[in-house]
């Protein structure tokens, strides 16, 4: 009897299909994804014409990316480890990169989710509007800060095995982000250009500053540029590190 | 039975760091045969299979299911395989049937629903093709993992501790349904601590301690060969020497972690 290896098209249709079924069931954790990008747009309405609108909808963005990067993608994965899933799904012909691509696609979908979401409800009830490319080159950035916050929470779920520890952690990281890139670039600029800068710099400092030079590309200049490559490098690193203490099972 | 080996095991050695948890083991699983691999906690049965299932690296040694080395081809090996793992869990959000949809798709098999709901009925849970996998009873997830394990029509099936857990009425299930699969020409390879599914079900076992195989026949042949030995004779409690005795006069009566 001859053995039949599957196609990976095949494979990765039924792991997506699976996937985004499980996306879908879980549809209440997705609105609280979004209930804080919503919160800050709703509040922050007097604070446009002081720092305009990009300012209130990157930060919409990035609280929206770090929440699904970190608190749904990273405890997702740490769930699944922990109940044998994915090593089920490793016994069967299917390549790990398989498994994880499929992943990241829901991922990818949530990254459009947030930022439509923060678009429509900026229109519609803080009245912001930006230019088609803008908004085509924030799909872009978004992405690229979606990448950080994945590959953070691909660290954190390769270093941390226990779902719970994976849980509390990702909040506290989540947390600290929130103080130290959203509160930090308001608050903290009496404390001198050097914490200015670390808040910059911070992974929440950075996607902020990119998404928000998205939606105005000619403001763009070399503190963005700079904010650009530390992105990426933070996504490199956390990427490496994930991968590399990564473990399929919890044993 | 015939003499076709579906699984042949040569010298599998597995290390974790300083530990080594299977030393030098050999033995072959045959078609229509149902082996099983038995010996106390942490004796090398669940590293020995999940060699052959290659979720971990062997040190050396050699695995070939159904004419294919586990180390060249590696997915030839595990569409040859379907594998009921010891803590096997699905995806919480789907339904029985989607799960069932799922793992038809990464064996690459197009199967409708009405072919689904036509496997869930011949394991009488038709009716549980909508709920979540998580609300089925224990013997009902067991069955279900059987024939998720079974979907793909593959050559071995193996089995970690399959009934662990069941009540005496799906554990005797289970076994007919092994022996099922063992009839229409599946080879199966189960790991166990049960002495008596070890005597009900399996053609011949293995016993494993320490990583070292230390014995290998069909149960009666292992019962003979060492009932009269004055250490089997020590242990046994009730007269007649079971294979429980022989397993423990072997293996020792020290409690394993």
């Amino acid at each position: 009897m001859e053995t039949i290896i599957p196609k990976t098209s095949v494979v990765l249709s039924s792991l997506l299909k699976a996937d985004f079924t499980t996306q879908w069931r879980n549809r209440r954790a997705v609105i609280l994804t979004l209930v804080v990008p919503v919160i800050i747009l709703m509040t922050w309405k007097g604070m446009i014409g002081a720092f305009g609108g990009p300012f209130v909808l990157s930060n919409s963005i990035t609280i929206g990316l770090f929440a699904s990067g970190l608190m749904g993608y990273a405890n997702t994965v740490a769930r699944d480890r922990d109940k044998g899933i994915f090593q089920r799904l490793r016994v069967a012909p299917v390549p790990s990169w398989a498994i994880m691509i499929s992943r990241l696609m829901v991922q990818l979908a949530m990254i459009f989710l947030i930022t439509t979401a923060v678009f429509i409800i900026g229109y519609n009830y803080d009245g912001i509007t930006l230019t088609p490319s803008a908004y085509i080159i924030t799909y872009f950035t978004a992405i690229l800060g979606g990448s950080v916050s994945l590959s953070l929470g691909q660290m954190i779920v390769g270093y941390i095995k226990n779902p719970e520890t994976v849980n509390s952690t990702t909040r506290l990281v989540y947390l600290a982000f929130i103080l130290v890139g959203m509160l930090g670039e308001l608050y903290l600029k009496q404390l001198g250009e050097v914490w200015v800068n670390v808040v910059k710099l911070s992974p929440y400092g950075a996607v902020k500053t990119i998404l928000s030079a998205g939606m105005e590309p000619a403001k763009w200049n070399a503190d963005t540029t700079a904010a650009l490559l530390v992105t990426i490098g933070y996504t490199i690193v956390f990427t490496f590190l994930g991968i590399k203490w990564f473990k399929w099972n919890t044993k | 039975m015939t003499n076709t080996n579906i699984l042949t095991v040569e010298n599998l050695n597995v290390r974790y760091g300083d530990f080594q948890a299977v030393k030098d083991v050999s033995f072959d699983v045959r078609k229509g045969e149902i082996f099983g691999l038995l010996g106390p906690n942490g004796a090398g049965k669940t590293s020995t299979l999940s060699a052959i299932e290659g979720l971990l690296k062997p040190q050396s040694g050699t695995v070939i299911v159904d004419g294919h080395n586990a180390r060249e081809k590696p997915l030839h090996v595990r569409a040859s395989l379907g594998v009921q793992l010891q803590s096997t869990s699905f995806q919480a959000e789907l339904y029985v049937i989607e799960v069932l949809q799922l793992y038809a798709g990464v064996y690459g098999l197009s199967l409708s629903k009405n072919d689904i709901r036509a496997i869930l009925r011949e394991i009488n849970l038709e009716d549980q093709a909508q709920k979540k996998f998580g609300e089925l009873s224990g013997g009902q997830q067991q069955r279900v993992s059987l024939v998720i394990a079974t979907i793909h029509n593959p050559r071995l099936v193996l089995l970690d501790e399959p009934t662990t857990g069941l009540d005496p009425q799906s554990r005797r299930q289970l076994w007919e349904r092994i022996e099922a699969i063992r009839d229409r020409g599946h080879a199966i390879l189960l790991t166990t601590h049960s002495m008596e599914e070890a005597e009900s079900v399996c053609d011949r076992i293995a016993i494993i301690d320490h990583g070292k195989i230390i014995e290998i026949d069909t149960p009666q042949a292992i019962i003979d060969r060492h009932k009269n030995e004055p250490e089997v004779i020590a242990v046994s409690r009730r007269g007649k020497i079971t294979l429980e005795d022989v397993f423990i006069a072997l293996t020792g009566k020290e409690i394993r972690q």
